[in-house]
């Protein structure tokens, strides 16, 4: 069983790795600031759910603890922006 | 019984990956930022809360990792639910802001949050 979830992350780590880098070319070219909030909230939802397979991978609980957090950041840094956002209209 | 949950977790951290790179395409080829945020949708839900309950049952069905399958399995379903409400959560302020802040310039055909300001 081993041996098959090595064939499956085979194909799998190509295809997210491929993914983030995508992402992160749209997190720099991006032309507005929410383009590039919403880049960076892709790339950390990814590696949340790239971590959780790395943990079955390397066979480690301690890896498993950390995509918690990065989700909570990634809605953190969401409201942040959003909230600087509609400051900057209402003060105009 | 954990053969299947094996081979449907498999499955589910295969879609995922699928529904990733689809949706990193679609951020990149889409025009403006609200056409963006359909794709980033299918990035984040398809992308991250499909592979990581598919970890949680890949963990549960796999006897290799020993006794440390439990706490993979319960934190991954814990961190799918979360995403599963934050995400759609994190698009929609962000919209929000959009479009109040008047930052993205598109070709409107029918804009119901404009026409409701007095």
């Amino acid at each position: 069983m081993e041996h098959a979830f090595f064939i499956v992350m085979g194909i799998a780590i190509p295809l997210y790795l491929s993914a983030i880098v995508i992402y992160a070319i749209r997190a720099i070219r991006g032309p507005t600031v929410p383009d590039i909030i919403l880049a960076v909230d892709c790339i950390s939802f990814d590696i949340a759910a790239f971590m959780a397979v790395l943990a079955i991978y390397f066979k480690s609980v301690f890896l498993i603890g950390a995509p918690i957090i990065l989700a909570l950041w990634a809605y953190l840094l969401d409201m942040y922006v959003a909230k600087l956002l509609v400051s900057k209209e209402e003060e105009r | 019984m954990s053969t299947v949950l094996f081979a449907l977790g498999s499955a589910m951290i295969l879609i995922g990956g699928l529904c990733d790179l689809f949706g990193a395409i679609g951020l990149l080829r889409f025009p403006n930022f609200f056409l963006r945020l359909h794709a980033a949708t299918v990035g984040t839900i398809g992308g991250a809360v499909v592979p990581l309950f598919g970890v949680s049952l890949v963990a549960l069905g796999s006897d290799f990792l020993g006794s440390m399958r439990y706490p993979i399995a319960g934190a991954s379903a814990i961190t799918a639910i979360i995403v599963l409400l934050v995400a759609p959560a994190g698009s929609h302020i962000l919209a929000y802001a959009a479009h109040k802040a008047k930052l993205i310039k598109w070709k409107k055909v029918c804009d119901h949050l404009e026409a409701k300001k007095p």
